[in-house]
């Protein structure tokens, strides 16, 4: 699962990376090994994410939880209900399991635990999006 | 499930078995029953057959003993009656039988003829009546009509006698027909009773069947139910399904009876189920996953890794009244049918003892960790000291235990008993620290929050001092290790290698082998501080050999509290002590003096000082001082406010200050040995402690 399979003339997964730890932008657009896979745009905070999704048009977008103005939780419930189809996979250290709940129920549509290896970035995004 | 659908066929065979049988079975009895009657008809005709057959010789009969009457002059009326009673029941029978549809007509037809081939000659015989004589007085003799009667009866006679060889023969045919009619159609009535009774016993054998197969499913159906029954008792995990309402399905596993203490789980919500056993909170995110479950996003590994409830702690009814705490994992799987998702199937296991065992396990690792860095520790400090310590903490701890067993019946003396137990607590700790058995340390400080616990309550029994009891046995154990650890040590030390010098820190103290010790384990307590709270000062001892043997266990706990009070609250960090143009690290000094009637300590740190306002308003806030009282306090009198139990500065509790026992501490020590102490200080520059003790006559030191 560490690369994407055969693509077959589709459209490039559209990702937004949100999260307010600039290192871990980087390390998530440079840990992607997928060929198919076009990082749109990168946001710090909850606000920017609704705009750059709003512009951007992504198909899938990763979600840290504890950002300042605008946190995790509130921006999913905003942006599933700007982009219904969008999937969202969860990259946060999930103290509880209670807040993973809450992302879920509204509107996550996996996790990932930080931190995490390059392998374990990769199979999440597999799993979401091929 | 499967077994209902092979049942429901087999119930639907026998019904069809039972309604053929039952189709089968009428048109047997039907036919039967037109065979039967068809059979009588053919016997009551037989009957009639064989009566026929009769008559002709009858009537031949009858015409002679006319004749032989008439010859003999007899009287002819009874037989000429009977002659014509036969002729008309031979007509009348002969009728029943032309009607006799089933009959051969050839054969009734032939007899038919032949029988009204009689009527013309027998006409004339049966049309005569009268007296056929004609009597005188002594003679009788045929009359004329009677000679003309008797011509027809000798003629009937004559064809009679011609002809009923004949008829009879026909006659003969006839019911020969007929009996062969009716025994045929009694070998098909056997024949028809045979069918139906073998297709009786076919349908009987099929009907027992299907009885025996549908038991045999019956007896399979139980088996498999008993079994299912007796894995749901046995198995150790709690097993049910949840449906779509979140309710608890008929069949659940024995051991939830064990795990929630209830058994009425058959239609119980999953929300009843964990209410008054977590938090409302718990409760509120377990309900959401569970409806996440239901959801088209729920894999079941994205649901497993946020599962919620992989180790819950919840409280139980103990059984013995109280509560206990044991933790339970919940497990889900989906269970989907072709809508989507039928059931969660919940799997839930007691994995109390695996979390208390890993509890343990990393406790043991903390203490392997502890154990590891104490004997460094002891590498470091001097065996004898060491066993000097233990000693006088295995008597203090005595002392504890004695305070803990003094009786106490009111709160006055419970606070009386845990105010002791604080003081207690606090030197052995500041001792421990000192000589950096951090593990030993640590559990004091341990004791020591529980006793501050003890002292926030306003309630007191005596119950609530058994977990310190406990408590305490635990670190007198420890102690003991500690102590067996030494002797290793020891041992260790003095062997080949560590023949030459034992003292590895300070060697600067040759004088007596007490203050000698006392002087590294100063040293050594700085270095611990210094690092501890990040400040960086320098501990100058000077005349510590001078101190008389007696004073010394005294001194040295004096030493250790306001060494590390100076540590704590004097000395400053760099920061503030580079914006207050202090120079570099700060200094705490020791002097300890033989005056002409006594001895004198003095202890000096150059830090922040005491501020008499400052201690004004933490005695208000210790509730020491009521804010009047306060307020009327003048700066000497502040000061003193140092030496009252339960005061301290400092807003949080650490290991090394804090907790208010401190300078009471002290000063009760140095007043036991009828000595004085005094402070003297100059905010933002120093703190000074001036110690005075009595001189002792008989001990001189060496």
């Amino acid at each position: 699962m560490s690369n994407a399979p055969d693509t077959v003339a589709r459209r490039p997964v559209r990702l937004l990376i949100v999260d307010d730890s600039n290192i871990v932008r980087r390390r998530i657009e440079r840990s992607q090994q997928f060929d198919d896979l076009q990082v749109v745009g990168t946001a710090a905070n909850g606000f920017e994410a609704l705009e750059l999704a709003r512009r951007t048009d992504p198909d899938l977008v990763t979600m840290d939880l504890t950002m300042p103005q605008m946190d995790g939780i509130e921006c999913i419930t905003q942006l599933v209900r700007l982009k219904p189809a969008v999937r969202i996979l969860v990259i946060s250290a999930l103290a509880d399991k209670a807040t993973a709940v809450e992302a879920m129920e509204r509107g996550a549509n996996g996790f990932l635990d930080k931190p995490f290896t390059d392998r374990q970035l990769n199979e999440a995004i597999a799993e979401l999006m091929y | 499930m499967q077994l209902s659908g092979i049942d429901r066929n087999r119930r639907l065979l026998t019904a069809a078995a039972g309604i053929v049988l039952a189709a089968v079975m009428s048109l047997v009895l039907i036919i039967g029953f037109r065979l039967a009657t068809q059979i009588r008809a053919g016997v009551a005709m037989l009957q009639q057959a064989s009566e026929l057959e009769t008559y002709p010789a009858v009537v031949a009969e009858q015409l002679t003993a006319l004749r032989q009457r008439l010859d003999t002059l007899e009287y002819t009326g009874r037989v000429h009656a009977e002659l014509a009673a036969s002729v008309s029941g031979f007509d009348r029978d002969f009728g029943a039988l032309e009607h006799q549809r089933t009959l051969d007509p050839a054969a009734v037809r032939a007899a038919t003829r032949l029988w009204r081939s009689y009527a013309p000659v027998l006409a004339p015989v049966l049309a005569y009546h009268g007296e056929p004589y004609s009597d005188t007085a002594t003679s009788s003799a045929l009359s004329r009509n009677g000679r003309v009667f008797y011509a027809h009866v000798r003629r009937a006679e004559l064809f009679a006698a011609g002809h009923t060889a004949a008829l009879h023969r026909e006659l003969a045919t006839v019911s020969g027909a007929l009996q062969a009619q009716t025994a045929s159609a009694a070998a098909r009535l056997r024949l028809l009773l045979s069918v139906g009774v073998l297709a009786v016993l076919l349908l009987g054998l099929a009907a027992a069947y299907l009885q025996l197969a549908r038991a045999r499913g019956e007896h399979a159906a139980r088996a498999a139910e008993e079994q299912t029954r007796d894995i749901l008792a046995t198995v150790r995990e709690g097993f049910f399904l949840l449906d779509a309402d979140y309710r608890i399905g008929a069949v659940w596993s024995q051991a939830l009876t064990h795990l929630f203490g209830r058994s009425d789980f058959a239609g119980l919500s999953f929300e009843e189920l964990l209410r008054d056993k977590v938090s409302p909170e718990t409760l509120n995110t377990a309900m959401k996953f569970i409806k996440l479950l239901w959801g088209d996003r729920a894999h079941e590994n994205l649901m497993k890794s946020i599962n919620p409830l992989g180790q819950l702690e919840v409280s139980m009814d103990s059984g013995r009244g109280g509560k206990e705490t044991r933790y339970l994992q919940f497990d889900f799987h989906r269970v989907m049918g072709p809508g989507g998702v039928k059931h969660v199937l919940c799997s839930v296991g007691d994995i109390t003892s695996t979390v208390l065992l890993t509890r343990e396990l990393h406790e043991a690792q903390e203490n392997a960790h502890a154990q590891v860095d104490m004997m460094l520790g002891m590498l470091h400090s001097d065996p004898l000291q060491l066993g000097a310590f233990l000693d006088g903490a295995a008597a203090s701890l005595k002392h504890v235990n004695a305070i803990l067993k003094e009786p106490a019946r009111h709160h006055g003396e419970f606070s009386k008993k845990l105010g002791g137990l604080t003081r207690e607590l606090h030197a052995l700790k500041g001792e421990a620290s000192a000589l950096n058995l951090m593990s030993i340390a640590q559990r004091v400080h341990h004791l020591e929050d529980m006793v501050a616990e003890l002292t926030s309550r306003s309630e007191l029994t005596g119950n609530d001092f058994l977990p310190l009891v406990l408590k305490l046995d635990e670190l007198l154990a420890h102690l003991r290790g500690v102590r067996e650890m030494t002797l290793r040590l020891t041992a260790l030390k003095e062997g080949p290698s560590a023949a030459g010098s034992a003292d590895s820190a300070a060697p600067s103290a040759a004088g007596a082998v007490g203050t000698g010790e006392l002087g590294t384990a100063l040293h050594s307590l700085a270095r611990k501080l210094a690092h501890d709270h990040g400040k960086d000062f320098q501990l100058t001892l000077n005349g510590l050999a001078e101190c008389p043997s007696a004073y010394l266990p005294t001194l040295k706990d004096c030493l250790i509290q306001m060494l590390r009070n100076a540590a704590v609250h004097g000395i400053e960090t760099d920061g503030v002590r580079r914006a207050g143009a202090k120079a570099g690290a700060g200094q705490v000094r020791v002097d300890f003096r033989r005056l002409q009637n006594g001895y004198e300590l003095l202890f000096e740190d150059d830090g922040a000082g005491l501020l008499p306002e400052t201690l004004k308003a933490a005695a208000v806030h210790k509730g020491i001082l009521s804010p009047e009282q306060a307020a009327s306090l003048d700066d000497r009198s502040a000061l003193g406010l140092i030496f009252k139990p339960g005061f301290s500065t400092s807003e949080q509790v650490t290991m090394d200050a804090g907790r208010g026992a401190g300078m009471d501490v002290v000063a009760k020590a140095v007043y036991g040995l009828g000595g004085k102490i005094g402070v003297s200080t100059h905010p933002g520059r120093f703190t000074r402690f001036k110690i005075a003790l009595p001189a002792i006559s008989e001990t001189a030191v060496a």
